[in-house]
């Protein structure tokens, strides 16, 4: 890592640890926690479309992860009486192991075909949440207490947020902090062997099997990280609107995830992070407009698709070229 | 038994009627097009205002919808597709393109017609009850009546007139139907505006029966998926399989599943995903790669 | 010389035409060995069964007496058979070295999460496949392209980096698909030295498909004939040449171009 990229990653962390709180509290916008909360969390939901893009595969159902995440949390907490911070990563390893079983049919198809299949998944997944008796139906599972305290031999790492005065930043700083070390993992499998081999992958896949790779398992482990991220960045999601209904997450979430990354530009993996960052905003800002929000959000998209096909950093692209 | 068969060919023909639009499309311009359970919507608003605000026959605000449709989707083929597939690099543009469609045609609908469920006067009155074997209200059995001589009529379309030949052509190999002197531009406009007509006819069709509603669009479109994955993208066969195919299955599912809650689509992409592993191409589609 | 690759009655057919009947034949190790035949002979189609690519209707493919066909292609391609294609199949946008560099991928010792861990035998497996990917670069005599994008070379190069990726497998049997197709005479006489200094270099076992006559005979010990899917003739290139039903089924077809 040369230096210009380490005080790259310090001012980030600056700016999202420290100067947007002190904004926030002089400002007295208190509001904003909530809408960067979900940003970072969308964005990590995003990080996995992004990576099953890494593998040519235009993945339009990682709203189902999103809600099958949610749930596990949802369930383990309000049934089992788990931590929340014990079912966080066991919603991921849920979503993980469900994707392995899920890509391991649908993964051989490409293109249109898998973009396809992927968004038949989350309308499923709603469907399935209306129909299984443990999801409690339409009714959803609601009223989920705050995450509790996690400590490890007697030392607190996290606090119990019902104790807090104030969870919303407790909230945000969690999600951030989650965000920053999806992203991590993220830009070192894009960085490592692995990345090179999902590349190897997108453009060829027939040449990636006769130079040894086992396409099939590298397919199906990306879709499971990819799915992974989705988990947790949706159990996260329902701890903190403390209620998830079948409708959490739906078709429209799926397709926004890929707008994310779509918009943020598929060759930078701080793209999905930007795409979302500017989509939701986007959509925030247009809340004044009323009745015309989505017609107006629409609009852009259109025009943007228009001007620029080949998403909005390929202003980049013509000027420097890949990286 | 009878009931259930009864029911899926009902079911099967409006299916098959939206899945043929799509995959017209899709096999023309390599094109998914998400907007198309938006269209199917706005067709059902069209022939509502005609029947119900306007007073006029029933078979006016269907040609109403069939036109208004044809002319929006070529709008949206000339003005949107075209430069778009001619600039970008990838196929996902196009995808998200008709995302960001289908966001604009909700929000029309949401504007002009608003989010209440809207209806039409039944066309008919009376119910079949053929010795209660099948129960069947004529208005179903005709809509499927009508449905069906949609497929027939856009068949014999497709195989006998200039344009119909001409799209095939444009269909099995883009490049080779240029050469042959096919106006490729002319008739991507064409198929598009023919794709998005079957969709608002169903939405006509259908509105007599089921009403219509804002919310209907994102899972119709994800059914016509649904369907066109099972007879293999860009086949008009395979789509109309797909269409009566799922028809039975949904048809079957309320039946048998009934007890077990609603996991009929639960079930049904269970096996499709099990069909999909055995058959990445769909019943008729080609296989690639 | 005992075989290191057989071919046993190898039948491929596809609904009801017979692309493949009945095909066998021996690779013996260290031998460059041609099939050839007219177009449509069904040589592609057997290039693919033996490479796995494709799976047998019956028959099997031996690799030194273990069965490979009908295995999943990245298996045949661990054990040492490895295929190239035709110019278009290279990992568009990377750069030469870094098309090398993932094609080492066989030859990594560290597991995928040693590698984003960042290991020390990940490290020096990343420093092992740079090192041989610049050797590679050198035998291949690609240094000026080394840092270009795949998808801006032109043709010529891109078969070499086609070879260049299959050499950073470090393969035992080589499989070559067309490698003279479309070269003019000199391009076709580089590529002919280059395949035998494959072999005497690096003893690389050469089978590979093609139908330019005189490369071929030039460059192949022994040669396989087919035509109509089934096998007519075997022998070195004198004794294909004056081969009375090699010449005739090369007469009854479009090109004719038998001898040197």
């Amino acid at each position: 890592m040369n230096t210009n990229r380490l005080i790259g990653v310090g001012a980030f962390l600056i700016a999202v640890f420290v100067i947007v709180p002190l904004l926030i509290a002089t400002s007295g916008r208190w509001d904003f926690y909530y809408t960067l909360t979900s940003v970072a969390l969308l964005a990590i939901a995003s990080a996995g479309v992004w990576l099953t893009f890494y593998i040519g595969r235009i993945n339009i159902g990682q709203g189902a992860y999103a809600l099958a995440g949610g749930y596990v949390s949802a369930i383990l907490v309000t049934k089992a009486g788990f931590n929340f911070w014990v079912t966080l990563p066991l919603a991921g390893l849920f979503c993980a192991g469900l994707a392995v079983l899920i890509g391991l049919p649908i993964l051989r198809l490409r293109g249109v075909y898998f973009a396809m299949v992927t968004l038949v998944l989350t309308e499923v997944g709603r469907l399935s949440a209306l129909a299984l008796p443990v999801t409690n139906g339409a009714k959803g599972i609601t009223s989920i207490p705050l995450p509790g305290e996690l400590s490890i031999f007697g030392l607190t790492l996290i606090p119990d947020f019902a104790t807090l005065q104030n969870p919303k930043l407790a909230f945000y700083l969690a999600a951030v902090f989650l965000m920053v070390a999806c992203y991590a993992a993220l830009y070192r499998i894009v960085n490592s062997r692995l990345g090179h081999l999902c590349r190897s992958l997108q453009q060829n896949e027939e040449l990636s099997a006769s130079i040894g790779v086992n396409t099939a398992y590298l397919r199906v482990l990306t879709y499971s990280i990819s799915s992974f991220f989705g988990g947790i960045a949706g159990a996260m999601f329902v701890a903190i609107s403390q209620s998830i209904y079948p409708s959490s997450f739906q078709v429209a979430d799926s397709v926004n995830f890929m707008l994310n990354c779509f918009l943020g530009g598929l060759g930078y993996v701080f793209g999905p992070m930007l795409g979302t960052l500017m989509l939701y905003f986007g959509w925030d800002l247009l809340f004044t407009t009323g009745r015309y929000q989505l017609l107006i959000y629409s609009s852009l998209l259109i025009i943007l698709m228009l001007v620029l096909p080949n998403g909005v950093l390929s202003l980049f692209e013509r000027k420097g070229g890949r990286k | 038994m009878e009931q259930i068969i009864a029911n899926g060919l009902y079911l099967g023909a409006q299916y098959a009627l939206i899945a043929l639009g799509l995959t017209l499309i899709f096999s023309l311009m390599n094109v998914l097009n998400f907007a198309h359970g938006q269209m199917y919507v706005l067709g059902g608003f069209v022939t509502y205002t005609v029947v119900s605000q306007f007073g006029l026959p029933f078979i006016v605000g269907l040609l109403a919808s069939a036109a208004i449709l044809a002319a929006v989707g070529a709008a949206i083929e000339k003005f949107l597709f075209a430069p778009v597939i001619k600039k970008s690099k990838r196929e996902e543009s196009t995808m998200l393109l008709a995302a960001g469609i289908a966001f604009f045609l909700d929000a029309v609908i949401l504007l002009v017609f608003g989010e209440k469920q809207r209806g039409v006067p039944k066309i008919l009155n009376g119910v079949l009850n053929w010795d209660f074997r099948i129960i069947m209200p004529y208005d179903r059995i005709l809509i499927g009546v009508l449905a069906i001589a949609m497929i027939a009529g856009f068949i014999l379309f497709m195989q006998y007139t200039k344009a119909g030949r001409a799209m095939r052509a444009l269909a099995q190999d883009r490049m080779a139907a240029e050469l042959m002197g096919v106006d490729v531009k002319r008739y991507s406009m064409i198929g598009f505006a023919l794709g998005a007509m079957l969709a608002g006819l169903v939405g006509g069709l259908l509105v007599t029966i089921t009403g219509i509603n804002l919310g209907m669009g994102g899972p119709t479109s994800i059914k016509a998926f649904m369907m066109i994955m099972i007879g293999g993208a860009g086949v008009i066969s395979g789509a109309i399989a797909g269409g009566f195919i799922l028809g039975m299955m949904e048809s079957i599912g309320l039946t048998l599943l009934a007890a077990y809650g609603d996991i009929t689509y639960l079930v049904i992409f269970a096996s499709l995903m099990i069909f999909l592993a055995i058959r990445p191409q769909g019943l008729m589609g080609k296989p690639w790669g | 010389m005992t075989p290191i690759l057989q071919v046993r009655g190898v039948t491929k057919r596809f609904g009801g035409l017979t692309a493949n009947n009945d095909i066998s034949f021996d690779v013996a190790e260290g031998e460059i060995l041609s099939v050839i035949g007219p177009n449509g002979a069904g040589k592609s189609t057997l290039f693919k069964l033996i490479a796995s690519f494709l799976k047998t209707t019956s028959g099997e493919v031996l690799f030194r007496g273990n069965r490979i066909s009908n295995l999943a292609p990245h298996k045949v391609a661990q054990m040492g058979v490895v295929r190239t294609f035709q110019e278009t199949t290279i990992f568009r946008s990377m750069t030469v070295r870094e098309n090398i560099i993932v094609a080492h991928h066989l030859r990594s010792k560290a597991s995928l999460l040693g590698f984003f861990l960042g290991t020390a035998q990940a490290r020096a497996d990343e420093t092992e496949f740079g090192a041989s990917a610049d050797d590679i670069i050198e035998f291949l005599g690609m240094e000026a392209i080394r840092d270009e994008l795949a998808s801006n070379l032109p043709q010529g190069h891109l078969r070499a980096l086609g070879m260049a990726i299959g050499l950073a497998t470090n393969p035992t049997v080589l499989l070559l698909d067309e490698p003279f197709a479309g070269m003019n005479h000199d391009e076709t006489m580089r590529m002919v030295s280059l395949v035998r200094r494959l072999r005497d270099e690096r003893g690389v076992t050469v089978l590979l498909v093609e139908h330019d006559m005189p490369a071929v005979m030039k460059i192949s010990d022994r040669i396989v004939v087919i035509n109509f899917g089934e096998k007519i003739a075997e022998g070195t290139p004198a004794e294909i040449q004056s081969n009375e039903k090699v010449i005739e089924a090369y007469l009854g077809s479009e090109d004719a171009a038998i001898g040197m």
